[in-house]
Protein backbone atom coordinates (compact mmCIF):
# COMPACT_ATOMS: atom_id res chain seq x y z
CA UNK A 1 0.00 0.00 0.00
CA UNK A 2 2.88 2.37 0.05
CA UNK A 3 3.09 4.78 -2.59
CA UNK A 4 3.25 3.69 -5.99
CA UNK A 5 5.55 5.84 -8.29
CA UNK A 6 4.31 6.92 -12.46
CA UNK A 7 6.44 7.55 -14.83
CA UNK A 8 7.01 11.12 -16.38
CA UNK A 9 9.81 12.66 -18.46
CA UNK A 10 11.88 15.52 -18.16
CA UNK A 11 11.10 18.42 -20.48
CA UNK A 12 14.49 20.09 -22.02
CA UNK A 13 14.93 23.89 -22.37
CA UNK A 14 17.65 25.17 -24.78
CA UNK A 15 19.53 28.03 -22.95
CA UNK A 16 18.55 26.53 -19.28
CA UNK A 17 21.89 24.70 -18.42
CA UNK A 18 23.64 24.40 -22.16
CA UNK A 19 22.78 26.27 -25.13
CA UNK A 20 22.87 24.16 -28.75
CA UNK A 21 22.65 26.18 -31.35
CA UNK A 22 19.76 25.54 -33.99
CA UNK A 23 21.14 25.99 -37.12
CA UNK A 24 23.35 22.55 -37.42
CA UNK A 25 24.16 23.01 -41.57
CA UNK A 26 24.43 25.43 -44.38
CA UNK A 27 24.41 24.55 -47.82
CA UNK A 28 25.70 27.58 -50.08
CA UNK A 29 25.13 27.09 -53.72
CA UNK A 30 26.52 29.49 -56.20
CA UNK A 31 26.96 29.15 -60.33
CA UNK A 32 30.00 30.36 -61.66
CA UNK A 33 28.53 31.60 -64.99
CA UNK A 34 25.48 33.39 -64.51
CA UNK A 35 25.51 36.98 -63.03
CA UNK A 36 23.10 36.84 -60.36
CA UNK A 37 26.12 35.21 -58.61
CA UNK A 38 28.73 37.42 -58.28
CA UNK A 39 27.58 38.83 -55.27
CA UNK A 40 27.69 35.30 -53.95
CA UNK A 41 30.76 34.31 -55.20
CA UNK A 42 32.69 37.33 -53.82
CA UNK A 43 31.14 36.17 -50.27
CA UNK A 44 32.02 32.70 -50.82
CA UNK A 45 36.33 33.81 -51.37
CA UNK A 46 36.49 37.02 -48.86
CA UNK A 47 33.48 36.55 -45.99
CA UNK A 48 32.73 32.91 -45.82
CA UNK A 49 36.27 31.58 -44.71
CA UNK A 50 35.71 34.36 -41.99
CA UNK A 51 32.12 33.91 -41.05
CA UNK A 52 32.83 30.06 -41.22
CA UNK A 53 35.64 30.03 -38.58
CA UNK A 54 33.51 32.55 -36.22
CA UNK A 55 30.89 29.89 -36.01
CA UNK A 56 32.12 26.33 -36.01
CA UNK A 57 28.77 24.70 -34.65
CA UNK A 58 27.69 24.59 -38.54
CA UNK A 59 28.39 22.06 -41.16
CA UNK A 60 29.14 24.65 -44.34
CA UNK A 61 28.70 23.24 -47.42
CA UNK A 62 29.90 25.06 -51.01
CA UNK A 63 28.52 22.86 -54.39
CA UNK A 64 28.08 24.36 -57.32
CA UNK A 65 24.37 25.17 -59.27
CA UNK A 66 25.18 25.43 -62.68
CA UNK A 67 22.67 28.11 -64.56
CA UNK A 68 21.11 28.99 -61.37
CA UNK A 69 20.28 31.15 -59.02
CA UNK A 70 22.34 31.36 -55.94
CA UNK A 71 20.50 29.98 -53.06
CA UNK A 72 21.52 29.52 -49.23
CA UNK A 73 19.46 26.85 -47.40
CA UNK A 74 19.87 26.33 -43.37
CA UNK A 75 19.32 23.09 -41.96
CA UNK A 76 17.70 22.91 -38.31
CA UNK A 77 17.90 20.84 -35.40
CA UNK A 78 14.22 19.89 -35.23
CA UNK A 79 14.32 18.97 -39.21
CA UNK A 80 13.04 21.78 -40.72
CA UNK A 81 15.21 23.87 -43.14
CA UNK A 82 14.89 27.51 -44.63
CA UNK A 83 16.31 28.76 -48.23
CA UNK A 84 17.02 32.23 -49.03
CA UNK A 85 17.48 32.75 -52.95
CA UNK A 86 20.12 35.39 -52.51
CA UNK A 87 20.56 36.52 -56.22
CA UNK A 88 21.92 39.93 -57.42
CA UNK A 89 22.60 40.77 -53.69
CA UNK A 90 25.78 42.15 -52.69
CA UNK A 91 28.21 40.03 -50.48
CA UNK A 92 27.08 42.02 -47.26
CA UNK A 93 23.81 41.55 -47.72
CA UNK A 94 24.43 37.94 -48.33
CA UNK A 95 25.97 38.30 -45.08
CA UNK A 96 22.76 39.19 -43.54
CA UNK A 97 20.94 36.40 -44.74
CA UNK A 98 23.55 33.95 -43.68
CA UNK A 99 23.72 35.81 -40.05
CA UNK A 100 19.57 35.42 -40.05
CA UNK A 101 19.31 32.33 -40.66
CA UNK A 102 22.45 30.80 -38.45
CA UNK A 103 20.21 32.81 -35.77
CA UNK A 104 16.91 31.55 -36.75
CA UNK A 105 15.02 28.30 -34.38
CA UNK A 106 13.93 26.87 -37.54
CA UNK A 107 10.75 26.88 -36.32
CA UNK A 108 7.89 28.50 -38.03
CA UNK A 109 7.84 32.06 -37.79
CA UNK A 110 4.38 32.69 -35.63
CA UNK A 111 3.36 35.86 -33.94
CA UNK A 112 4.41 35.75 -30.13
CA UNK A 113 2.08 37.25 -28.50
CA UNK A 114 3.24 37.03 -24.80
CA UNK A 115 5.83 38.86 -22.87
CA UNK A 116 7.13 35.97 -20.94
CA UNK A 117 6.13 32.17 -22.57
CA UNK A 118 7.46 29.40 -19.52
CA UNK A 119 6.77 25.99 -18.64
CA UNK A 120 7.49 27.23 -14.77
CA UNK A 121 4.12 27.65 -12.95
CA UNK A 122 3.26 31.36 -11.78
CA UNK A 123 4.72 32.41 -8.76
CA UNK A 124 1.60 33.90 -7.67
CA UNK A 125 -0.72 31.21 -8.16
CA UNK A 126 -4.00 30.87 -10.40
CA UNK A 127 -7.18 32.92 -8.46
CA UNK A 128 -8.97 30.85 -6.98
CA UNK A 129 -13.00 32.01 -6.13
CA UNK A 130 -12.72 29.62 -3.27
CA UNK A 131 -10.61 31.60 -1.54
CA UNK A 132 -9.97 34.73 0.46
CA UNK A 133 -12.84 36.99 1.30
CA UNK A 134 -15.03 36.40 -1.60
CA UNK A 135 -16.68 39.02 -4.09
CA UNK A 136 -19.37 41.52 -3.04
CA UNK A 137 -22.23 40.70 -5.45
CA UNK B 1 27.90 29.19 -73.43
CA UNK B 2 30.84 30.03 -72.06
CA UNK B 3 32.73 26.92 -70.42
CA UNK B 4 32.42 26.38 -66.43
CA UNK B 5 35.15 26.51 -64.94
CA UNK B 6 35.74 22.98 -62.76
CA UNK B 7 33.30 22.99 -59.42
CA UNK B 8 34.51 23.70 -56.26
CA UNK B 9 32.72 21.51 -53.47
CA UNK B 10 34.50 21.03 -51.05
CA UNK B 11 34.35 20.76 -46.76
CA UNK B 12 35.99 23.90 -45.64
CA UNK B 13 39.36 22.79 -44.10
CA UNK B 14 39.30 25.47 -41.33
CA UNK B 15 36.49 24.00 -39.91
CA UNK B 16 38.63 21.84 -38.74
CA UNK B 17 41.41 23.65 -37.26
CA UNK B 18 42.23 23.63 -33.60
CA UNK B 19 40.88 19.99 -32.85
CA UNK B 20 44.21 18.10 -33.97
CA UNK B 21 44.05 14.80 -31.98
CA UNK B 22 45.52 14.92 -28.81
CA UNK B 23 46.28 11.71 -26.97
CA UNK B 24 44.97 11.54 -23.40
CA UNK B 25 46.43 12.32 -20.20
CA UNK B 26 46.48 9.76 -17.44
CA UNK B 27 44.15 7.09 -17.31
CA UNK B 28 43.46 5.95 -21.31
CA UNK B 29 39.92 4.04 -19.99
CA UNK B 30 38.96 4.97 -23.54
CA UNK B 31 40.65 2.02 -24.60
CA UNK B 32 38.55 -0.86 -22.76
CA UNK B 33 41.29 -2.25 -21.14
CA UNK B 34 40.27 -1.04 -17.47
CA UNK B 35 36.45 -1.80 -17.98
CA UNK B 36 37.01 -5.13 -19.40
CA UNK B 37 38.33 -6.27 -16.00
CA UNK B 38 35.23 -4.55 -14.22
CA UNK B 39 34.65 -6.77 -11.11
CA UNK B 40 31.11 -8.01 -9.96
CA UNK B 41 29.80 -7.62 -13.61
CA UNK B 42 26.97 -9.98 -15.20
CA UNK B 43 28.59 -12.60 -17.16
CA UNK B 44 26.85 -11.36 -20.39
CA UNK B 45 28.41 -8.19 -20.20
CA UNK B 46 31.81 -9.49 -19.20
CA UNK B 47 31.15 -12.12 -22.52
CA UNK B 48 30.78 -8.92 -24.50
CA UNK B 49 33.35 -6.74 -23.30
CA UNK B 50 36.08 -9.42 -24.36
CA UNK B 51 37.33 -9.14 -27.68
CA UNK B 52 35.35 -12.13 -29.37
CA UNK B 53 37.58 -15.19 -31.91
CA UNK B 54 40.14 -12.89 -31.71
CA UNK B 55 42.46 -15.42 -33.42
CA UNK B 56 39.66 -16.10 -36.84
CA UNK B 57 39.76 -12.26 -36.88
CA UNK B 58 43.37 -10.77 -37.26
CA UNK B 59 42.08 -7.31 -37.49
CA UNK B 60 41.05 -7.68 -33.80
CA UNK B 61 43.87 -8.53 -32.37
CA UNK B 62 45.27 -4.86 -30.79
CA UNK B 63 44.20 -1.45 -31.91
CA UNK B 64 46.86 -1.41 -34.17
CA UNK B 65 45.42 -3.36 -36.92
CA UNK B 66 43.42 -0.53 -37.70
CA UNK B 67 45.15 2.36 -36.25
CA UNK B 68 48.12 1.68 -38.53
CA UNK B 69 46.03 2.27 -41.62
CA UNK B 70 46.74 5.95 -42.44
CA UNK B 71 49.89 4.47 -44.24
CA UNK B 72 48.25 2.18 -45.60
CA UNK B 73 45.70 4.49 -47.10
CA UNK B 74 48.12 7.19 -48.27
CA UNK B 75 49.95 3.82 -50.50
CA UNK B 76 46.57 3.01 -51.62
CA UNK B 77 45.40 6.28 -52.49
CA UNK B 78 48.75 6.95 -54.77
CA UNK B 79 47.89 3.74 -56.76
CA UNK B 80 44.63 4.90 -58.54
CA UNK B 81 43.34 1.39 -59.85
CA UNK B 82 41.89 0.68 -56.18
CA UNK B 83 40.26 3.53 -55.58
CA UNK B 84 36.86 3.22 -54.18
CA UNK B 85 34.22 5.15 -55.66
CA UNK B 86 31.45 5.91 -53.59
CA UNK B 87 29.10 7.09 -56.31
CA UNK B 88 28.84 4.29 -59.27
CA UNK B 89 25.54 5.47 -60.97
CA UNK B 90 27.12 6.93 -64.13
CA UNK B 91 27.86 10.39 -62.43
CA UNK B 92 30.86 12.22 -63.99
CA UNK B 93 33.71 12.40 -62.18
CA UNK B 94 35.97 14.50 -64.09
CA UNK B 95 33.35 16.67 -63.23
CA UNK B 96 31.99 16.21 -59.86
CA UNK B 97 34.72 14.57 -58.17
CA UNK B 98 33.71 12.48 -55.21
CA UNK B 99 34.37 14.33 -52.03
CA UNK B 100 36.37 12.05 -50.18
CA UNK B 101 38.54 9.84 -51.72
CA UNK B 102 38.53 6.18 -50.11
CA UNK B 103 40.65 3.46 -50.44
CA UNK B 104 38.95 -0.25 -51.54
CA UNK B 105 39.61 -1.51 -47.75
CA UNK B 106 37.18 1.13 -45.93
CA UNK B 107 34.22 -1.45 -47.47
CA UNK B 108 35.82 -4.11 -45.23
CA UNK B 109 35.26 -2.18 -42.18
CA UNK B 110 31.94 -2.17 -39.98
CA UNK B 111 33.02 1.05 -38.85
CA UNK B 112 34.88 4.06 -40.53
CA UNK B 113 38.75 4.53 -39.37
CA UNK B 114 39.33 6.26 -36.24
CA UNK B 115 41.77 8.39 -38.64
CA UNK B 116 38.76 9.60 -40.77
CA UNK B 117 37.22 11.37 -38.03
CA UNK B 118 39.49 14.18 -38.78
CA UNK B 119 38.26 14.59 -41.79
CA UNK B 120 34.25 15.07 -41.20
CA UNK B 121 32.91 18.07 -40.91
CA UNK B 122 29.73 16.75 -39.33
CA UNK B 123 31.91 15.15 -36.58
CA UNK B 124 33.79 18.57 -36.06
CA UNK B 125 30.53 20.64 -36.09
CA UNK B 126 29.12 18.50 -32.85
CA UNK B 127 32.27 18.59 -31.48
CA UNK B 128 31.87 22.73 -31.29
CA UNK B 129 27.69 22.54 -31.30
CA UNK B 130 28.34 20.84 -27.91
CA UNK B 131 31.08 23.16 -26.54
CA UNK B 132 33.17 20.00 -25.78
CA UNK B 133 37.17 20.97 -25.01
CA UNK B 134 39.73 20.47 -27.39
CA UNK B 135 40.90 18.07 -25.26
CA UNK B 136 38.50 15.45 -26.14
CA UNK B 137 39.81 14.20 -29.64
CA UNK B 138 37.30 14.11 -32.55
CA UNK B 139 38.65 10.60 -32.44
CA UNK B 140 36.89 9.60 -29.38
CA UNK B 141 33.66 11.57 -30.74
CA UNK B 142 33.72 9.72 -33.50
CA UNK B 143 34.12 6.41 -31.57
CA UNK B 144 30.58 7.21 -29.47
CA UNK B 145 28.87 7.62 -32.15
CA UNK B 146 29.75 4.01 -33.58
CA UNK B 147 27.27 1.67 -31.65
CA UNK B 148 27.55 -2.11 -30.60
CA UNK B 149 25.35 -3.10 -33.39
CA UNK B 150 27.22 -1.43 -35.88
CA UNK B 151 30.43 -2.55 -34.83
CA UNK B 152 30.90 -4.95 -32.30
CA UNK B 153 34.59 -4.85 -31.29
CA UNK B 154 34.19 -2.82 -28.60
CA UNK B 155 37.73 -1.43 -29.03
CA UNK B 156 35.82 0.52 -31.77
CA UNK B 157 32.03 0.98 -30.67
CA UNK B 158 30.88 2.79 -27.69
CA UNK B 159 29.83 0.31 -25.56
CA UNK B 160 32.57 1.05 -22.63
CA UNK B 161 32.23 4.81 -23.17
CA UNK B 162 28.39 4.74 -22.43
CA UNK B 163 28.84 2.36 -19.45
CA UNK B 164 31.04 5.03 -18.03
CA UNK B 165 28.69 7.86 -18.96
CA UNK B 166 25.65 5.78 -17.81
CA UNK B 167 27.26 5.10 -14.24
CA UNK B 168 28.15 8.90 -13.65
CA UNK B 169 24.91 10.74 -14.73
CA UNK B 170 23.18 8.27 -12.86
CA UNK B 171 24.80 8.96 -9.65
CA UNK B 172 24.81 12.50 -10.04
CA UNK B 173 20.68 12.65 -10.85
CA UNK B 174 20.98 9.78 -7.88
CA UNK B 175 22.81 11.90 -5.16
CA UNK B 176 21.01 15.26 -6.36
CA UNK B 177 17.57 14.37 -5.86
CA UNK B 178 18.59 12.56 -2.33
CA UNK B 179 20.06 15.05 -1.31
CA UNK B 180 17.11 18.47 -2.74
CA UNK B 181 14.63 15.97 -1.25
CA UNK B 182 15.81 13.83 1.16
CA UNK B 183 12.33 12.32 1.90
CA UNK B 184 11.45 10.77 -1.44
CA UNK B 185 10.10 7.57 -1.29
CA UNK B 186 12.83 4.96 -3.12
CA UNK B 187 10.37 4.10 -5.62
CA UNK B 188 9.74 7.74 -6.53
CA UNK B 189 13.36 7.84 -6.62
CA UNK B 190 13.94 5.29 -8.89
CA UNK B 191 11.41 6.86 -11.09
CA UNK B 192 12.98 10.23 -11.23
CA UNK B 193 16.30 8.58 -12.33
CA UNK B 194 14.32 7.60 -14.64
CA UNK B 195 12.79 10.36 -16.32
CA UNK B 196 16.37 12.32 -15.97
CA UNK B 197 18.77 9.63 -17.28
CA UNK B 198 16.63 7.01 -18.73
CA UNK B 199 16.60 5.75 -22.54
CA UNK B 200 13.58 8.27 -23.35
CA UNK B 201 15.15 11.00 -22.06
CA UNK B 202 18.47 10.61 -22.76
CA UNK B 203 17.25 10.18 -26.45
CA UNK B 204 15.66 13.53 -26.68
CA UNK B 205 18.96 14.99 -25.24
CA UNK B 206 20.93 13.56 -27.75
CA UNK B 207 18.09 14.62 -30.64
CA UNK B 208 18.35 17.99 -28.95
CA UNK B 209 22.31 17.73 -30.33
CA UNK B 210 21.36 17.31 -33.55
CA UNK B 211 23.22 14.46 -34.65
CA UNK B 212 22.53 12.48 -37.95
CA UNK B 213 21.90 9.13 -37.67
CA UNK B 214 23.36 6.58 -41.10
CA UNK B 215 21.69 4.79 -43.35
CA UNK B 216 23.27 1.94 -42.89
CA UNK B 217 26.48 1.18 -41.04
CA UNK B 218 29.92 0.32 -42.79
CA UNK B 219 33.60 1.98 -43.19
CA UNK B 220 32.56 4.09 -46.06
CA UNK B 221 29.74 6.32 -43.73
CA UNK B 222 30.84 9.74 -42.50
CA UNK B 223 31.83 9.19 -38.91
CA UNK B 224 30.00 12.25 -37.86
CA UNK B 225 26.74 10.64 -38.61
CA UNK B 226 25.52 8.03 -35.65
CA UNK B 227 25.91 4.22 -37.10
CA UNK B 228 23.64 1.53 -35.65
CA UNK B 229 22.08 -1.82 -37.39
CA UNK B 230 18.16 -2.14 -36.81
CA UNK B 231 18.80 -5.95 -37.85
CA UNK B 232 21.09 -6.98 -35.24
CA UNK B 233 20.36 -5.23 -32.13
CA UNK B 234 23.23 -5.13 -29.95
CA UNK B 235 23.42 -7.67 -27.07
CA UNK B 236 25.72 -5.53 -24.98
CA UNK B 237 24.69 -4.77 -21.29
CA UNK B 238 25.52 -0.97 -20.52
CA UNK B 239 23.70 -0.83 -17.15
CA UNK B 240 24.80 -2.27 -13.87
CA UNK B 241 22.34 -5.06 -12.35
CA UNK B 242 22.42 -8.63 -11.65
CA UNK B 243 20.07 -11.07 -13.50
CA UNK B 244 17.76 -12.89 -10.56
CA UNK B 245 17.51 -16.23 -10.19
CA UNK B 246 13.78 -16.38 -10.63
CA UNK B 247 14.04 -13.57 -13.24
CA UNK B 248 12.20 -15.95 -15.59
CA UNK B 249 9.14 -16.53 -12.92
CA UNK B 250 8.89 -12.67 -12.29
CA UNK B 251 6.70 -11.80 -14.78
CA UNK B 252 4.63 -15.36 -15.46
CA UNK B 253 3.64 -15.37 -12.36
CA UNK B 254 3.48 -12.13 -11.44
CA UNK B 255 6.24 -11.92 -8.56
CA UNK B 256 6.56 -9.50 -5.97
CA UNK B 257 9.52 -7.36 -6.30
CA UNK B 258 9.98 -5.50 -3.08
CA UNK B 259 11.98 -1.86 -2.64
CA UNK B 260 14.75 -3.47 -1.02
CA UNK B 261 15.47 -6.01 -3.23
CA UNK B 262 14.94 -3.52 -6.49
CA UNK B 263 18.14 -1.61 -4.96
CA UNK B 264 20.70 -4.83 -4.34
CA UNK B 265 19.39 -6.48 -7.45
CA UNK B 266 17.83 -4.73 -10.55
CA UNK B 267 19.48 -1.82 -12.35
CA UNK B 268 19.74 1.77 -11.71
CA UNK B 269 15.88 2.38 -12.27
CA UNK B 270 14.49 -0.66 -10.28
CA UNK B 271 13.84 -2.23 -13.75
CA UNK B 272 14.43 -6.56 -13.71
CA UNK B 273 18.01 -6.78 -15.77
CA UNK B 274 16.95 -9.24 -18.46
CA UNK B 275 19.09 -11.89 -20.39
CA UNK B 276 21.08 -10.15 -23.00
CA UNK B 277 20.51 -12.74 -25.28
CA UNK B 278 17.42 -11.30 -27.45
CA UNK B 279 14.30 -14.00 -28.27
CA UNK B 280 15.68 -13.85 -31.76
CA UNK B 281 12.74 -16.11 -33.62
CA UNK B 282 10.69 -13.44 -32.30
CA UNK B 283 12.19 -10.38 -33.55
CA UNK B 284 12.48 -11.98 -36.96
CA UNK B 285 9.29 -12.24 -37.89
CA UNK B 286 9.18 -8.59 -37.05
CA UNK B 287 11.35 -7.27 -38.87
CA UNK B 288 9.96 -9.49 -41.63
CA UNK B 289 6.36 -7.99 -41.46
CA UNK B 290 8.06 -4.68 -40.88
CA UNK B 291 9.55 -5.14 -44.31
CA UNK B 292 6.69 -6.27 -45.97
CA UNK B 293 4.39 -3.04 -44.39
CA UNK B 294 1.82 -5.93 -42.82
CA UNK B 295 2.17 -4.92 -39.17
CA UNK B 296 0.00 -2.53 -38.05
CA UNK B 297 2.24 -0.56 -36.60
CA UNK B 298 4.60 0.34 -39.92
CA UNK B 299 4.83 3.56 -40.43
CA UNK B 300 7.65 5.58 -42.66
CA UNK B 301 9.18 6.41 -38.93
CA UNK B 302 9.64 2.32 -39.04
CA UNK B 303 8.14 0.14 -36.30
CA UNK B 304 7.80 0.03 -32.81
CA UNK B 305 10.48 -1.88 -32.33
CA UNK B 306 12.77 -0.15 -34.93
CA UNK B 307 11.69 2.97 -32.91
CA UNK B 308 13.02 1.48 -29.84
CA UNK B 309 16.18 0.19 -30.74
CA UNK B 310 16.95 3.93 -32.22
CA UNK B 311 16.01 5.69 -28.86
CA UNK B 312 18.31 3.13 -27.34
CA UNK B 313 21.09 3.94 -29.69
CA UNK B 314 20.79 7.71 -29.33
CA UNK B 315 20.58 7.45 -25.27
CA UNK B 316 24.07 5.53 -25.60
CA UNK B 317 25.35 7.96 -27.87
CA UNK B 318 24.65 10.49 -25.17
CA UNK B 319 26.25 8.43 -22.50
CA UNK B 320 29.35 7.47 -24.46
CA UNK B 321 29.42 11.86 -24.78
CA UNK B 322 29.84 12.17 -21.17
CA UNK B 323 32.02 9.09 -21.22
CA UNK B 324 34.15 10.88 -23.46
CA UNK B 325 34.72 13.69 -21.19
CA UNK B 326 35.40 12.30 -18.53
CA UNK B 327 37.69 10.07 -20.12
CA UNK B 328 39.59 13.09 -21.50
CA UNK B 329 38.63 16.09 -19.21
CA UNK B 330 37.82 14.26 -15.68
CA UNK B 331 35.80 14.39 -13.22
CA UNK B 332 34.81 17.93 -12.63
CA UNK B 333 34.15 18.60 -16.57
CA UNK B 334 31.92 15.95 -16.65
CA UNK B 335 29.85 17.00 -13.63
CA UNK B 336 29.33 19.87 -15.44
CA UNK B 337 28.60 18.48 -18.67
CA UNK B 338 26.36 16.53 -16.83
CA UNK B 339 24.90 19.40 -15.21
CA UNK B 340 24.70 21.45 -18.11
CA UNK B 341 22.51 18.93 -20.02
CA UNK B 342 20.40 16.35 -18.26
CA UNK B 343 20.39 18.41 -14.66
CA UNK B 344 18.94 21.56 -16.06
CA UNK B 345 15.57 19.61 -17.73
CA UNK B 346 12.65 20.03 -16.13
CA UNK B 347 10.51 17.93 -13.62
CA UNK B 348 7.66 18.34 -11.70
CA UNK B 349 8.32 15.39 -9.20
CA UNK B 350 4.98 16.18 -7.93
CA UNK B 351 3.46 14.39 -10.56
CA UNK B 352 5.43 10.83 -10.07
CA UNK B 353 2.79 10.43 -6.44
CA UNK B 354 0.21 7.50 -6.82
CA UNK B 355 -1.21 7.49 -3.55
CA UNK B 356 -3.78 4.21 -3.16
CA UNK B 357 -4.99 5.19 0.25
CA UNK B 358 -3.97 8.37 1.42
CA UNK B 359 -5.74 9.38 4.45
CA UNK B 360 -4.80 5.85 5.79
CA UNK B 361 -1.27 6.54 4.87
CA UNK B 362 -1.41 10.48 6.23
CA UNK B 363 -2.90 9.06 9.64
CA UNK B 364 0.03 6.75 10.18
CA UNK B 365 2.47 9.61 9.06
CA UNK B 366 0.57 11.30 11.82
CA UNK B 367 0.96 9.17 14.20
CA UNK B 368 4.75 8.12 13.79
CA UNK B 369 5.16 11.95 13.87
CA UNK B 370 3.77 12.70 16.81
CA UNK B 371 1.15 14.89 15.56
CA UNK B 372 -2.49 15.82 16.28
CA UNK B 373 -4.80 13.38 14.68
CA UNK B 374 -5.67 14.70 11.06
CA UNK B 375 -9.35 16.11 10.82
CA UNK B 376 -10.64 17.03 7.21
CA UNK B 377 -12.77 20.40 7.32
CA UNK B 378 -14.68 21.84 5.05
CA UNK B 379 -13.38 25.34 4.18
CA UNK B 380 -15.90 26.37 1.47
CA UNK B 381 -18.33 25.20 -1.36
CA UNK B 382 -20.44 25.94 -3.88
CA UNK B 383 -23.00 24.61 -5.82
CA UNK B 384 -23.29 21.45 -3.40
CA UNK B 385 -27.22 20.70 -5.18
CA UNK B 386 -25.92 21.81 -8.43
CA UNK B 387 -24.35 19.40 -11.43
CA UNK B 388 -21.15 20.55 -10.80
CA UNK B 389 -20.51 21.15 -7.12
CA UNK B 390 -17.40 22.25 -5.65
CA UNK B 391 -16.11 21.46 -2.50
CA UNK B 392 -12.68 23.01 -0.72
CA UNK B 393 -11.45 20.75 2.14
CA UNK B 394 -8.57 21.13 4.32
CA UNK B 395 -6.37 19.01 6.49
CA UNK B 396 -5.75 19.87 10.34
CA UNK B 397 -3.55 18.16 12.66
CA UNK B 398 -4.35 20.14 15.51
CA UNK B 399 -4.45 24.04 14.46
CA UNK B 400 -1.80 23.06 11.81
CA UNK B 401 -3.07 22.83 8.53
CA UNK B 402 -1.29 20.36 6.51
CA UNK B 403 -2.80 20.58 3.06
CA UNK B 404 -5.88 21.46 1.05
CA UNK B 405 -7.66 20.16 -1.96
CA UNK B 406 -10.62 20.85 -4.59
CA UNK B 407 -12.85 17.97 -5.55
CA UNK B 408 -16.67 17.70 -6.86
CA UNK B 409 -17.19 15.50 -3.86
CA UNK B 410 -16.59 15.35 -0.46
CA UNK B 411 -15.01 11.89 -0.49
CA UNK B 412 -12.45 13.42 -3.64
CA UNK B 413 -11.60 16.95 -2.06
CA UNK B 414 -10.45 15.03 1.15
CA UNK B 415 -8.28 12.63 -0.51
CA UNK B 416 -7.06 15.05 -3.06
CA UNK B 417 -6.03 17.15 0.69
CA UNK B 418 -4.66 14.09 1.90
CA UNK B 419 -2.77 13.51 -1.06
CA UNK B 420 -0.98 17.27 -1.15
CA UNK B 421 -0.64 17.23 2.55
CA UNK B 422 1.58 13.75 1.63
CA UNK B 423 3.54 15.70 -0.96
CA UNK B 424 4.13 18.27 1.14
CA UNK B 425 5.95 15.83 3.54
CA UNK B 426 7.12 13.98 0.74
CA UNK B 427 8.85 16.86 -1.43
CA UNK B 428 10.48 18.55 1.71
CA UNK B 429 13.69 20.30 0.15
CA UNK B 430 16.19 21.80 2.38
CA UNK B 431 16.31 24.23 -0.26
CA UNK B 432 17.91 24.88 -3.40
CA UNK B 433 21.92 25.62 -2.01
CA UNK B 434 22.17 21.97 -1.03
CA UNK B 435 25.53 20.35 -1.51
CA UNK B 436 25.80 17.00 -2.98
CA UNK B 437 28.64 14.51 -2.08
CA UNK B 438 30.43 15.01 -5.22
CA UNK B 439 30.87 18.35 -4.13
CA UNK B 440 33.16 17.54 -1.47
CA UNK B 441 35.79 16.16 -4.03
CA UNK B 442 36.90 19.38 -5.31
CA UNK B 443 40.05 20.68 -3.91
CA UNK B 444 39.95 23.31 -0.71
CA UNK B 445 36.23 22.71 -0.78
CA UNK B 446 34.55 23.51 2.83
CA UNK B 447 33.63 20.91 5.47
CA UNK B 448 31.07 19.01 4.91
CA UNK B 449 27.64 19.78 6.71
CA UNK B 450 25.96 16.64 6.72
CA UNK B 451 22.64 16.46 4.65
CA UNK B 452 19.12 16.10 6.24
CA UNK B 453 18.71 12.39 6.26
CA UNK B 454 14.81 11.08 6.61
CA UNK B 455 13.65 8.32 8.43
CA UNK B 456 12.21 6.81 5.87
CA UNK B 457 9.02 6.99 4.07
CA UNK B 458 5.87 5.65 5.85
CA UNK B 459 5.42 2.13 6.12
CA UNK B 460 1.66 1.16 6.32
CA UNK B 461 -0.17 -1.94 6.76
Amino acid sequence: MTVKALQQLTTGRNGVGAFILQCKKMDIHYCDWAGSSRGMNGFIKSILPKFAAANPQIEFVVSPRPSKHPVVIGHYINGREKAICVRNLEPLQILKKVELLRDASGEKLRKVNKPVQSVNESVRGVWSPYHGNGMAV
Amino acid sequence: MPKTARPKTAVLAFQLAGCEYQPPAGDQTWTGQLLAARPGAPPASAGALRPRCVASRPRQLCLSARRQQPQQQQSAQETDADTFDVLQDGTDHARYPPLERLPASVAGYPSPLPERALKSAKLAALHARLSLPSKIPLQTLARALVDGSADENPQFNNSNLAFVGHTLITYHVAEWLMCHYPRLPMSIVFSAVQAYAGDKALHQVARSWGVETAAAPGGEVDPGLLQFSLDKPTTTVLKFGYKRTEAAYLEKFKWRRGISSRVVFDDDFGGVVKSAEPEEEQEDDDLEEAEEGLSPSYTSYGTDKTRQIAEKVHANFARATIGAVYAHCGREAAKAFINAHIMSRTLDLSNLFAFKHPTRELALLCAREDFDHPVARLLSETGRMSRTPVFVVGIYSGTDKLGEGAGPSLDLARFKAAMNSLKAWYLYSPGGNVRVPSDMLVEDAKPWEPAHIDIGEIISR
